[in-house]
């Protein structure tokens, strides 16, 4: 009896988060129609001259013959290609400081660091990025939890998609520490984390025999690594090397997490091993790397992506900030498209695969009807480098338009407003 | 015994022989040849002798004897030039011992084992400009290579390319004055501010030009700088900021020398006058945001720079900035195109327009008769992010073939 009112009250408080959530992302209108000329819905075929009917900033329909009600306010976008906005499921960026200097932090979050103002999050939205798990670096052994975020909005609360979201495990020992020694303090925290619960099961079955009101709660600064043994957290286990995927496999089977691995390039050498245990994998940004053959003393190109695609294993591109294309999500599935990935694959490893990692696929990653109305409006195919975000939809919101971007324009102004004089040092 | 030997030894020399019995024709045969120096050709043959193209167009009859490439329904373009590549060189390009060195050739440094150079074919570059580093005010003279043969004097096409000036604040960031101790560290030197780096420049312009009135010719920095004020050797200026710019414009002009600008970050701000003076730029590494080129020299960025400054009518070669390790020309091109820039400029800013101010466009930049059969057979469109290069020609030699798995 008790339970079922408890459940009514978190249902309740659910309900009402929910509410209150979607009334800050309220779309203007309520019915809302968009005539595409083509749409990438990738939990399907593509749709050309499709329709897709949006209510509350949920999708209520998706197809060519869809009947648009009289209420509806249509949007035409007859030469615009309609995707759904990409998903980045590991990032650093959008903070002060990725790592804090102590090993063991799990109970650190990054919800309190994510800086609303940061020119990455302007960024992401040009690009045409609607969710982006915010991890702590690679620095840290138990680095803290991570949170889901849109990039839009003025508070962290604004851009909230997902609070507590993926617990970061750095296997790249840092400071003085060798390998050794970074392995035996995980395994130390977690041979303390067994005594601890150990105990704290020992004393609440003790109170319970003696039937004392036990009211003793886990400790904060283990919560997340607890949550992580129960399986409410995932695991992003980064690893520098080949070896440090074998050591984060032998923690996945240990500890029996739900485990994301974050790859450097020279992961790649553990491929077919990750394709057999099945585990998701988010890969570096830098896709092409170079090798010499020890035999013929030649220069290799190693297509990172592609030695994984080979080899079955699912996964998310990354993005980075530092080159022309790899900043760009499109950009790097389309690297593993010229070396020979499908299309259709490279496209779902930038939207659906990386939103199922991060736990959001319920809403994002696809064009299909009860999702929510998240989605890009391109100027060409995704994967052509002339194509441009020309908005961005967020829940039947338009929170970006190309042509009232004012840093764009002054990134990219015409020739003729340069000539005016102006103060040129 | 005897028989047997040599037998055995007809039968070693065998595969040699065979190898050298290959025919000495090569044709390429291809859907779309875009030649760059003119209308693109359909169902075009490229005919290939002595590594370089006797013939090029449709309906060339391919001798009997020839080796053909068929390269079916793919894109064939010339082998891009990248105007400033990363040098192979081992060991540091920045030499620390002085400010001016004129004198100091990057084609004595060449590094013909480099794995710089390996990667770089397979990126589609045969021919590169090298040359010394940024941290001294005249760095030394750069010079033309190809990523292919086993000495410096196989690689190099043309040694003495450019002087190599640095007018940016490169030559002198981080660097302290001499104080009273000796100065035991590269950074106890001048020029310390940007006035030094110019005074330092007027001043060995100037001793050049009284040098040239003398009799005495015995000074062999000063003769270098005496052919590069004869327009013998043009002079490289690495700029960046527009102030920079417009100074190293003035700098031409007073001491008449043929100018090549170079980096030319804030070159949209100027286009107008370097247009006028017909002052040809090569582009440098691409940046996003000022903050990339750190507090001296990130100021202002216009990502439509090589689009403003070729509508103003000025020559610009794209490249891939010596400083990166993104080495991806055609790339490169198909951002410019996303930032403004007209399609057929960008594929030329990487093939015909680098290879005339690097004054080697005899030699390579289009596919015409005559010229090093340098070329590139892609899967597509060469502005496509999605076209991969199948197949390498340098020298009218296959370089490189992308690995099997996607038919060629």
């Amino acid at each position: 009896m008790k339970s079922k009112f408890y459940i009514a009250l978190i249902a309740m408080f659910l309900m009402a988060s929910i509410i209150n959530a979607s009334a800050r992302a309220a779309p203007v209108r309520k019915k809302l129609a968009v005539k595409a000329g083509s749409i990438i819905t990738i939990s399907g075929a593509d749709i050309k001259n499709g329709t897709i009917l949006i209510e509350d900033g949920i999708i209520k329909a998706v197809g060519k013959n869809v009947e648009i009600p009289w209420d509806a306010f249509v949007i035409e976008a007859k030469d615009r290609v309609i995707m759904p906005g990409f998903v980045l499921a590991h990032t650093s960026s959008g903070l002060d400081r990725a790592n804090e200097n102590i090993p063991e932090v799990p109970f650190l979050s990054t919800f309190d660091s994510v800086d609303p103002v940061s020119f990455y999050f302007e960024d992401s939205l040009r690009d045409g990025v609607v969710a982006i798990l915010v991890l702590p670096g690679n620095n840290t052994l138990l680095g803290g939890t991570g949170t889901v975020v849109r990039p839009h909005g003025l508070t962290v609360e604004d851009m909230l998609i997902k609070p507590y979201t993926g617990l970061k495990i750095s296997l790249r020992p840092t400071g003085n520490t060798s390998r050794m020694g970074h392995m035996q303090r995980f395994r130390r925290y977690m041979s303390d984390l067994k005594d601890y619960l150990e105990e704290y099961e020992q004393r609440k079955a003790d109170a319970e025999e003696e039937k004392k009101p036990f009211d003793e709660e886990i400790d904060p600064r283990k919560q997340a690594m607890v949550d992580l043994l129960n399986k409410k957290l995932t695991a992003f286990i980064y690893c520098d090397n080949a070896a440090d995927v074998l050591k984060a496999i032998e923690i996945h089977e240990k500890h029996k997490f739900n485990t994301v691995l974050v790859l450097s390039p020279a992961c790649y050498k553990a491929a077919p091993l990750i394709a057999q245990k099945k585990l998701p994998v988010i890969l570096p940004s830098q896709l092409i790397i170079w090798e010499t053959n020890e035999e013929t003393n030649e220069e290799e190109m190693k297509v990172v992506p592609m030695i994984f695609y080979k080899a079955g294993v699912k996964f998310a591109f990354q993005t980075d900030t530092s080159q022309y294309g790899s900043r760009y999500l499109w950009y790097q599935a389309a690297t593993a498209v010229r070396h020979g990935m499908k299309r259709t694959d490279a496209l779902k490893s930038i939207t659906l695969y990386p939103a199922q990692f991060i736990g959001v696929s319920d809403r994002l990653g696809t064009i299909q009807v009860g999702k929510e109305a998240t989605f890009l409006f391109l100027t060409s195919d995704p994967l052509d480098a002339q194509a441009w975000v020309d908005k961005v939809m967020i829940a039947g919101e338009i929170v970006y338009e190309k042509e009232k971007d004012k840093r764009l324009e002054k990134l990219l102004e015409k020739p003729e407003e340069i000539q005016k004089p102006k103060d040129t040092d | 015994m005897k028989a047997c030997v040599i037998l055995l030894s007809f039968l070693l020399l065998m595969p040699a022989s065979a190898e050298e019995g290959q025919p000495e024709i090569t044709a390429v045969k291809a859907g779309k040849i875009l030649t760059i120096s003119g209308a693109p050709i359909a169902d075009g043959i490229i005919l290939i002798k002595d590594g370089k193209i006797t013939d090029i167009g449709t309906g060339i009859e391919i001798p009997e004897n020839a080796f053909v490439i068929d390269a079916g329904q793919k894109i064939v373009m010339p082998g891009l030039v990248d105007a400033s590549a990363v040098p192979p060189v081992r060991g540091d390009l920045n030499e620390q011992s002085e400010e001016i060195t004129p004198t100091f050739r990057i084609s004595t440094a060449l590094d013909s084992q480099s794995k710089a150079l390996k990667r770089m074919v397979q990126t589609g570059i045969t021919t590169l400009y090298v040359s010394p580093g940024l941290r001294n005010v005249i760095a030394g003279l750069g010079a033309v290579i190809k990523p292919t043969g086993k000495t410096p004097e196989e690689m190099i096409i043309k040694e003495d390319a450019a002087l190599m000036v640095v007018m940016s604040m490169d030559s002198a960031y981080g660097n302290r004055i001499p104080r009273s101790q000796p100065p035991y560290n590269f950074y106890y030197r001048r020029p310390t501010t940007r006035m030094a780096i110019i005074w330092m420049l007027r001043k060995n312009f100037f001793d050049t030009q009284e040098y040239a009135k003398s009799n005495e010719k015995d000074d062999p920095d000063l003769e270098i700088l005496a052919s590069a004020l004869d327009d013998k050797i043009p002079v490289r200026l690495n700029v960046r900021r527009a102030i920079n710019i417009r100074t190293a414009l003035k700098l031409a002009e007073e001491y008449d020398f043929q100018l090549i600008l170079d980096e030319c970050t804030e070159g949209y701000k100027v286009a107008k006058e370097i247009a006028e003076k017909k002052i040809p730029v090569i582009l440098g590494p691409f940046y996003y945001y000022p903050r990339n080129l750190g507090q001296y020299e990130g100021r202002d960025i216009n990502w439509n720079n090589a689009g403003i400054l070729t509508k103003a009518g000025v020559k610009v070669a794209l490249t891939s900035g010596a400083q990166t390790q993104s080495i991806d020309l055609l790339t490169a091109a198909a951002f410019a195109v996303r930032h403004g820039m007209p399609q057929d400029e960008a594929l030329k800013a990487v093939t015909i327009t680098p290879a005339e101010i690097l004054g080697v466009v005899d030699k390579v930049g289009t596919l015409e008769k005559g010229k090093d059969a340098d070329i590139l057979i892609l899967s597509g469109d060469p502005l496509k992010v999605t076209t991969r290069i199948e197949q390498v020609i340098l020298n009218g030699k296959t370089v490189y073939k992308a690995e099997r798995g996607r038919k060629l």
